[in-house]
């Protein structure tokens, strides 16, 4: 049985003009110890399902669909459950290790805390515990870390914190959204290494989302594309980068600027995101598509099958595959 | 805390100049108040006409009134009565506003509605009108009066908490707490209130000020402290009639209220200069590395 299950899960979002439907129909598999990546650009609504499967959506938003935790349907629990699940089934890392962490309590106090609250230890078991995660996640001298406070370390210790957080309660499934995007570069890798060795260290499954197509392929089994707030594209990493599908797919590789490609200007996607209010009636691609037809236009694509474990959303999908140049079998 | 953090604190402390004479004045006003339980000059409440509208002098430092009281005297008894006016006005304001504003804040929606607008409501009323009417309504006297300026304390705690509140509830260390499974009174708690406490003692301690004059103006008016008990503001009103005769008689009381609000408001200004979170994290460097 997965982990984690995901059925035509729908957000939407009150504004003043109407709902915007950030999250549509989006499905998808976490199997223990895997590790899915979920990709797309800004406002795709990547972070968007990350706050739906922790049910920590804004006020006023609709959720449809379904998710199962082992088999257990997450949204059929009131909040008080619901926070039982957080943190000690499902834990997230941000974005933003500088804004996410308390500017008033030390590290020590932010670690220690859901020790205390969701494994029952005391004080002194639990500041153990949070010494040796702290060491685990790469702040050598814990002592010295533990009784810091957030302005005092450096944005890739926060964020090292953080996962010593995310990892206090031993979750099944951590859900790291944009973790590297605020850090420097060399830094990246660093977290990138740390995420990936103690999920497989701990057997964990993880959700790494990034609009980072590298970031993706070096950390991730498999991946799933989102576009316009739909799953275009998904299967194994290494079948999707060898045979971009979908046209987005095909664009958001060739939009990777190339080292020692020479000088030349970066390929873009032409057209902007649609408007998540005032959706196309057929494919939300269409619009930005060299491969549209009137069809596109009109019909909602289904998933179709590239490979074994491989599918892609889109009407034109042959024509798709005869143009895929931009991946890695070129 | 370090003791070179703690000095380094207390430098910059010293650096604020609102501070620092605000928190002297205020001292003051402390010290006489606290002095005049142990030690007054001359009874504050004694009777002595044969030497009544005394001008200042070296038995009496600051004169006599018109029943010949030592003015120096009732003032430092005064101060007692004014202070424990703050004390009590800012602490209902204090103990009912800002739980209403935090919980107006966690839980959004009708409650957060309700609550203010029934501190809308409140605040329509000008502060010193809505104490007149309580006190008419209660009957005059410094229990009912300290009641009234405290109700009218609650709504501006509930708005000022409930303000910064929502402001942190935004924060995304909020959302991470939130992720990690903690209830919304615990955030409260442990998150919400620790990061509004600097904005609400700042509140308190200009409130404190306001709740000083507000005593003073009901007193005036014959609504505060009964007599015999002595008070700033109905000392201020007794003087009225000697104007011309003895002006060291409004003079000395009204000194003291312009010190002690002028002290308590410079407080709360240095206190917000001191606890701003953009000027502190520049000064509280010492990186880990």
């Amino acid at each position: 049985m997965s982990v984690l299950e995901v059925d035509h899960l729908t957000v939407a979002l009150p504004l003043p003009d109407g709902a915007a439907h950030a999250v549509r129909n989006v499905s998808f598999r976490l199997e223990r110890g895997e590790t899915l990546g979920i990709v797309g650009e800004s406002g795709c609504g990547k972070s968007m399902t990350a706050l739906a499967l922790m049910r920590l959506l804004p006020d006023g938003a609709e959720l449809h669909g379904r998710i199962a935790l082992n088999g257990r349907n997450l949204r059929a629990l009131d909040e008080d459950a619901m926070c039982h699940v957080r943190g000690n089934a499902i834990a997230m890392v941000f974005q933003e290790p500088m804004t996410s962490l308390n500017p008033v309590h030390s590290i020590g106090k932010q670690v220690i805390e859901p020790l205390m609250l969701h494994l029952g230890l005391d004080r002194d078991e639990a500041k153990m515990e949070t010494l040796s995660l702290l060491e685990r996640v790469g702040l050598v001298d814990p002592r010295r870390f533990y009784s810091a406070y957030p302005h005092q370390l450096s944005g890739g210790q926060r964020q090292r914190a953080m996962i010593a957080m995310a990892l206090s309660c031993h979750p099944e499934v951590l859900i790291a959204d944009e973790p590297t995007t605020a850090l420097d570069v060399t830094v990246q890798g660093q977290i990138l290494d740390l995420i990936y060795d103690v999920v497989s260290e701990r057997q964990m499954s993880l959700i790494l989302i990034s609009h980072d197509l590298g970031v993706i392929a070096q950390t991730v089994d498999r991946v799933v594309v989102m576009y316009g707030g739909t799953v275009v594209e998904q299967g194994a990493t290494p079948d999707v980068f060898a045979t971009l599908a979908h046209p987005y797919t095909q664009g958001l590789f060739a939009a990777v600027p190339q080292l020692g490609a020479g000088r030349r200007r970066l390929r873009t996607i032409p057209g902007t995101v649609p408007e998540l209010i005032d959706l196309p009636k057929g494919c939300t691609f269409a619009g930005r598509c060299s491969l549209a037809r009137e069809s596109c236009h009109q019909q909602v694509p289904d998933m179709r099958t590239v490979s074994q474990g491989h599918t892609a959303a889109c009407l034109r999908l042959d024509a798709a595959l005869a143009t895929s140049t931009f991946g890695l079998r070129r | 805390m370090s003791a070179v953090q703690r000095t380094s604190m207390l430098l910059v402390a010293l650096r604020h100049r609102n501070l620092v004479l605000g928190g002297t004045l205020s001292a003051l006003v402390v010290l006489l108040a606290i002095l005049s339980l142990l030690w007054t000059p001359h009874s504050a409440y004694e009777l002595d006409i044969a030497n009544k509208l005394k001008p200042p002098s070296s038995i009496h430092w600051l004169g006599t009134d018109h029943f010949g009281r030592d003015v120096m005297s009732m003032i430092m008894v005064g101060a007692q009565n004014s202070l424990i006016v703050g004390f009590v006005a800012v602490g209902i304001g204090l103990a009912v506003g800002v739980v209403l504003g935090l919980w107006a804040s966690a839980q959004r929606g009708w409650v957060e509605e309700l609550v203010m607008r029934l501190s809308d409501f409140t605040f329509a009323f000008p502060a010193i009108l809505s104490a007149i009417m309580i006190t008419a309504i209660l009957g005059p006297g410094i229990v009912n009066s300290v009641l009234a300026i405290g109700i009218f304390n609650i709504p501006v705690f509930a708005r000022v908490t409930r303000g910064s509140a929502n402001a942190i509830w935004s924060r995304e260390f909020i959302l991470a707490a939130r992720a990690a499974g903690k209830g919304r009174i615990r955030i409260t708690l442990e998150h919400v209130l620790p990061n509004v406490l600097s904005v609400i003692i700042v509140q308190a301690t200009i409130f404190f000020a306001i709740a000083i004059l507000a005593e003073a103006a009901l007193s005036y008016l014959g609504l505060g402290t009964q007599p015999p008990q002595p008070s700033w503001g109905r000392m201020l009103n007794e003087a009225q009639t000697f104007l011309y005769l003895s002006p060291h008689l409004a003079l000395f009381p009204g000194l003291v209220i312009v010190i002690s609000v002028l002290g308590f408001n410079m407080l709360g200004d240095g206190l917000r200069d001191l606890l701003d979170p953009r000027l502190s994290r520049a000064r509280l460097s010492g990186y880990v590395r």
